[in-house]
């Protein structure tokens, strides 16, 4: 099994992305349907097998409950008719094996077994082989994303794509950077095919001489602004030269990053290839973590911290950082995005995250398409950098509670969506082909995961929303001087433990804290006339809102429980409806 | 309209007042009224945080009394310096060495350095020594080799360089051995000289009848015997003790000659609805014989008749079964099922003193003085701390799942009764009750599982010895408060108290300033007229509750089931790693809670007004509204 195990590259989870409207039509028109998921629009049944088995997590498996599992070419669906409530999970893409029985692991560390010791002949295999071909598509156009056909919702979150020269002149505006100049030299993709059509680049480089320096670095990278300091200085980005013999390039790149401070200071070179992990090693020790060894992955979270702590720390002393890496596409989104989030309060709210993210992930060239493994590939490399950059961003929420507009739950739920193919996001490795892909004969529709109303209802996004958040006691200039050191650092018991119900604190942790907070400050807001009925919510458990009931002792869906008690605050209902979510995870 | 008029006026004022109250409440923040930033403020004055003393800087009249002169040392009554060294080094693990002026008083040990920018001051309750050691002799050369360790019972050691011209350490050394540890010296102990009063009496927090009386007892199936009164049936047992009602005064006497040291079960908690109870003993006498005792037996039987929802009993042993085994060896053992019949055995296999004290000194190890960061998480896990942690925590939690569940009796003993038993019950008791998450129940259960049952916290901590490696000692009732603090990491919402609580709690287990945790019983506390002579711990904290009150307190009636997993369980480095700066936390999170929390109080208070104005309105006039929902908070 642990073999198998290691061969998966793939498996997709879907979060929840149904509103009550279709819940409650299900469970009432239920009983006089067939048993069948519901389908998003474009997507379709490969397979079912029925009477299949589910077991409960870290159980035995002597207990299981019993319905029919479909494979779609979205997701992995099963439908049960047990003790009155409709159960579905919603997953896709992952690997198995065993007789008469498939065990799952998914990326997101949930795992689960199915058993079709009662399925009629040939139902097992028929699904495990549609499973197979589905959660690791060889080409990049069999991803859900090109078939799904659903109008797209405009977002409030407006958060800028970077894709225009509007969204980096405002970025540059208000970081009053100067010395640095926004180029579209790369339009059509031309000079760089992994750089976005607009770079930032020392205001000094004239035309011609940037077409020659970008052939001697590699993919054209060649230092890129990233942020700038009040004073000045500047934190930017680069690869490697091609050719390590000839500096030529670089130190000519490098003197026009020094002429861009106001003091001519030379920048600070960091490495990032010296005392980080690569790619692989974060993938091992991510493999370690899923099997609770979490060693490894702390001191890389560790490592990340203290290297980005370094960055912030110089440019608050107002000296230029320039983040070397070799093709520059990985570590330098980690150690940019966390650097800034450390010293600038811009970006410690959800537009303000998204705004980096999609800035220094996304369209700087990030390979999510490649580190997240969407397409089935076996000479790419695999790793979870992007779970490594959460994880950095959580271990920072933990020290400094209050100073983010952001939630544990968020964190996770980003991390959910990361895999969902639905949303362009993190579907592609750059620009380039993102574009392409839009260009192509069946056009891809582009749909921004960070338009979370795609998703969820109004009421459960406040649950990305930090009650201890107070935007009056932002000050612009506090460096969150976090404390890096493995000791200082804790586990995200919501990510990586919410699968495993066993675990799971009924009636405390984390989600029932925020409730208090968010009833106290809702009681202070209203106004005091409104004394209202106020009550304790119960069966909200440490996972909320990714909760996952014990099947095995007949725990109805937590909706069901939740709605019954007569909850007259909106509130409360906020609080509740995402519970539903997890059903459909 | 009237009552729109009146109410629109009282909101008008509570506006101005909630202003008013805000701007207060920054004011006392930044005079370090928040625990987090007054640790954190202290640690910018001093390097060493927080002490028993400093932990709190109410800057009482009471506690300056004799600081006439610039260089003594702020003093409580009845504390008096005995000896003052100067020219003294203090070399501090974190910051390097500092000069300065020592003194050393009966109740502590007092360090200023005035060299530095930033002034540094280190204060040690003489009662958290557990070993005074000189460093070097007369051919010591090289600079601080000559002088004084001190290492403490709360995961730190001191030491002090002198000099050895001017002759200071001699002094000093004897000083901190006469007072450290007075029992050896013949000296009274600190707490019967500490003279302070305060606003709030806390010996009266917990009294045995009313305690009993709150959970319905005396009743149909168990009633309060007389039989202890002068501690003769066994004199680690409090006066009051409740027992099943149909048992006869011989049945009892009887079944305490056949428990260890006459430690029969007797009632600790019983659940106002299902009936089912929590009762406490000490291992049965059934020796390499197999020997019975009708009457214990019978008396066990009238514990399972006390509770009519369920026919069967579970008898708790919180040893490892082979521990069990080879008590028989020893005269003790464990109840046959064959002779008790109903009665199922459950060991909980959680480890005698003797381990724990080894653990806690691994663990000290590894936390004090530096950290070396690669082993951090390999060195946790040898030191088996944790896991004798979650040991515990899931034997209380099966008694919980047992009483609260399947509404049936547990009886919980270990070998004597007083160490494991009191951590199993007293967790079990916060985890079921909810009066037990409260400050004042807290206190209650602290007084009543662990101080009337016979904890013995004169030898587990040793107050006042200087036999520093005495095998009696134990962190027995610290690893209860870890359990503790690990529940309210868990439901954060579900205590009253906060960290700072517990922590004081800690603290003064050690310092000796108060009465509360000297000697081994009940009975030993009566002879030494505690409650006259010295001032109880519970007196100190309750006259000062808002320090202690966790912002986000909301009342659960039901149990709490923790899950009991390593996953969870983590390294208290609140408590542990405290004394290293760089361990501290980042942000005083609870400024903003505890705003919050007079937020909450304003809040009721003018609803309850509100209401009190309805009712009264009502009563006057018979039509009224509807009144309004109150809030449950």
């Amino acid at each position: 099994m642990m073999n198998e195990n290691r061969l998966t590259n793939s498996f997709k989870s879907y979060v929840g992305w149904d509103d009550d409207e279709q819940i409650s039509s299900c469970e009432t028109s239920f009983i006089e349907q067939e048993l069948s998921p519901k389908l998003h629009p474009g997507e379709m049944i490969i397979a079912e097998a029925q009477s299949v088995l589910l077991f409960t997590p870290v159980n035995e498996q002597k207990t299981g409950i019993s319905g029919v599992l479909f494979v779609t070419n979205f997701r992995l669906s099963f439908v049960t008719s047990n003790e009155k409530h409709l159960k579905e999970h919603h997953i896709k893409k992952n690997l198995l094996l065993g007789h008469q029985r498939i065990h799952i692991i998914c990326k997101n560390m949930r795992t689960l077994s199915y058993s079709f010791k009662f399925s009629p002949l040939g139902h097992g295999k028929t699904l495990a082989n549609a499973l197979l071909h589905h959660a690791f598509p060889k080409r990049h156009q069999l991803l859900f994303a090109y078939d799904y056909r659903e109008p797209n919702v405009q977002s409030r979150y407006s958060t800028p794509t970077f894709r225009c020269r509007d969204d980096w002149e405002k970025e540059l505006q208000r970081t009053k950077c100067f010395g640095w100049t926004l180029n579209s030299s790369n339009n059509k993709f031309c000079l760089s095919p992994s750089l976005p059509q607009f770079i930032v680049i020392g205001s000094a480089v004239i035309e011609n001489h940037l077409r020659i320096a970008m052939q001697h670095f590699r993919d054209g990278r060649l230092p890129t602004w990233c942020w700038s300091t009040v004073n000045g200085a500047t934190l930017s980005r680069k690869a490697d030269v091609v050719d390590p013999s000839n500096l030529t390039q670089e130190n000519a790149m490098l003197e026009i990053v020094r002429k861009s401070h106001p003091g001519l200071l030379r920048p600070f070179i960091m490495d990032l290839t010296k005392n980080l992990p690569s790619p692989k090693d974060v993938n091992q020790s991510f493999i370690k973590l899923q099997i609770s060894v979490p060693g490894k992955w702390l001191q890389y979270v560790s490592s990340c911290l203290s290297s980005a702590l370094i960055a912030a720390n110089k440019l608050n002393r107002n000296e230029s950082v320039v983040l070397q890496e070799r093709d520059g596409r990985d570590l330098c989104c980690v150690i940019s995005s966390l650097a800034q989030l450390m010293i600038d309060s811009h970006f410690r709210s959800i537009v303000g995250l998204q705004t980096l993210m999609q800035r220094n992930g996304v369209v700087m060239g990030h390979q999510f398409c490649t580190r997240l493994g969407h397409v089935n590939s076996t000479d790419s490399v695999k790793s979870p950098l992007l779970l490594l950059f959460l994880d950095c961003v959580w271990q920072l929420l933990q020290q400094f509670p209050a100073k983010f507009d952001i939630t544990e739950t968020y964190l996770t739920t980003l991390w959910d969506a990361s895999h969902v193919s639905i949303f362009d996001t993190f579907l592609f490795d750059c620009e380039r082909d993102r574009h392409c892909a839009t260009k192509d004969v069946s056009p891809l529709m582009l749909r921004s995961v960070w338009d979370w109303e795609e998703q969820f209802m109004d009421q459960d996004l406040i649950q990305f929303h930090n009650p201890l958040f107070n935007a009056s006691e932002v000050h612009q200039d506090d460096l969150l001087k976090v404390s890096t050191e493995i000791s200082c650092l804790s586990i995200w018991t919501q990510c990586y433990y919410r699968f495993l119900p066993t675990l799971e604190i009924s009636n405390g942790g984390k989600p029932l804290e925020d409730f208090a907070v968010r009833t106290l400050i809702s009681m202070n807001d209203n106004d005091s006339k409104d004394t209202r009925e106020v009550c304790t919510p119960s069966n909200i458990g440490s996972f909320f809102p990714f909760t996952h009931w014990r099947s095995s002792n007949s725990v109805p869906p937590s909706t069901l429980t939740i709605s019954s008690l007569s909850l007259n605050t909106s509130d409360l209902q906020m609080e509740t409806s995402l519970v539903e979510i997890p059903e459909h995870i | 309209m009237d009552l729109n008029n009146k109410y629109q006026n009282m909101s008008s004022d509570s506006d101005s007042k909630s202003s008013s109250l805000n701007s207060k409440v920054e004011h006392e923040e930044s005079e370090s009224n928040s625990p987090t930033k007054s640790r954190r403020s202290t640690s910018s004055t001093s390097n060493e945080i927080p002490t028993v003393g400093d932990i709190k800087l109410r800057n009482k009249p009471s506690e300056n009394v004799a600081s006439g002169r610039s260089d003594d040392p702020p003093l409580l009554l009845g504390e008096k310096v005995q000896g003052v060294a100067r020219d003294v080094t203090y070399l501090c693990p974190f910051s390097g060495p500092a000069r300065g002026w020592l003194s050393v008083t009966n109740y502590k040990l007092y360090f200023k350095s005035l060299e530095r920018d930033t002034q540094l001051v280190i204060e040690v309750p003489l009662g958290v020594v557990s070993r005074v050691e000189k460093v070097g002799g007369q051919s010591s050369r090289g600079e601080n080799s000559y002088g004084i360790e001190l290492f403490c019972k709360d995961m730190r050691n001191l030491r002090f360089g002198h000099k050895q011209e001017n002759h200071s350490r001699r002094n000093v050394f004897e000083k901190l051995q006469q007072y450290a540890f007075p029992l050896s010296h013949s000296i009274p102990m600190f707490a019967f000289e500490y003279t302070e009063t305060f606003p709030e009496n806390g010996w009266n927090v917990y009294e045995p009848m009313a305690e009993l009386k709150r959970m319905g007892v005396p009743n149909d199936t168990w009633h309060i015997t007389k039989l202890n009164d002068g501690h003769d049936l066994c004199e680690t047992y409090p006066a009051i003790l409740a027992v099943p009602a149909g048992a006869t005064d011989e049945i009892i006497r009887n079944a305490a000659a056949f428990r260890s040291r006459g430690r029969i079960p007797v009632l600790s908690w019983l659940h106002s609805e299902s009936q089912a109870t929590i009762t406490r003993a000490s291992q049965p006498l059934v020796g390499v014989g197999g020997k019975r005792c009708r009457d214990d037996e019978r008396y066990t039987q009238l514990i399972i008749d006390a509770n009519a929802q369920s026919h069967k009993l579970y008898i708790m042993d919180a040893r490892p079964s082979a521990n069990a085994i080879a008590n028989k060896a020893k005269g003790g053992g464990y109840e046959p099922e064959d002779a008790y019949q109903n009665a199922e055995l459950i060991f909980l296999d959680i480890h005698n003193i003797h381990v724990m004290r080894e653990s806690l000194r691994k663990l000290k190890e590894i936390c004090f003085p530096n950290i070396d960061e690669t082993k951090w998480l390999s060195g946790i896990e040898s030191t088996y701390w944790l896991k004798h942690i979650k040991c515990i925590l899931a034997g209380a939690c099966r008694i919980v799942d047992k009483v609260e569940n399947h509404k049936t009796s547990v009886l919980v003993h270990c070998s004597d009764g007083w160490d494991r038993t009191a951590q199993l019950t007293a967790l079990a008791m916060v985890l079921l009750d909810p009066y037990y998450r409260t400050i004042k129940g807290f206190e209650v259960l602290i007084e009543k599982e662990w101080l009337s049952f016979g904890h013995k916290f004169q030898h587990r901590i040793g107050h006042g010895d200087d036999h520093h490696s005495d095998a009696d000692r134990s962190p027995v009732f610290l690893q209860f408060v870890d359990c503790v603090w690990q529940v309210t990491c868990m439901f954060p919402n579900a205590f009253e108290f906060n960290e700072l609580f517990l922590i004081t709690i800690i603290d003064h287990l050690y310092s000796c300033r108060f009465g509360t945790f000297l000697f081994n019983s009940e009975k030993e506390r009566l002879q030494k007229e505690v409650k006259q002579k010295t001032v109880s711990l519970w007196s100190y904290i309750n006259s000062d509750q808002d320090l202690y009150k966790n912002p986000l307190y909301w009342p659960q009636q039901h149990a709490l089931e923790p899950v009991a997993s390593l996953r969870y369980i983590k390294m208290w480095k609140g408590l542990y790693c405290r004394w290293n700066p760089s361990m501290r936390p980042q942000e005083p999170i609870h400024q903003r809670t505890r705003e919050l929390l007079h937020m909450k109080m304003q809040l009721m208070k003018i609803s309850d007004d509100y209401r009190r104005e309805l009712r009264h309105k009502a009563s006057r006039n018979t039509s009224s509204n509807r009144l309004t929902s109150p809030i449950h908070i």
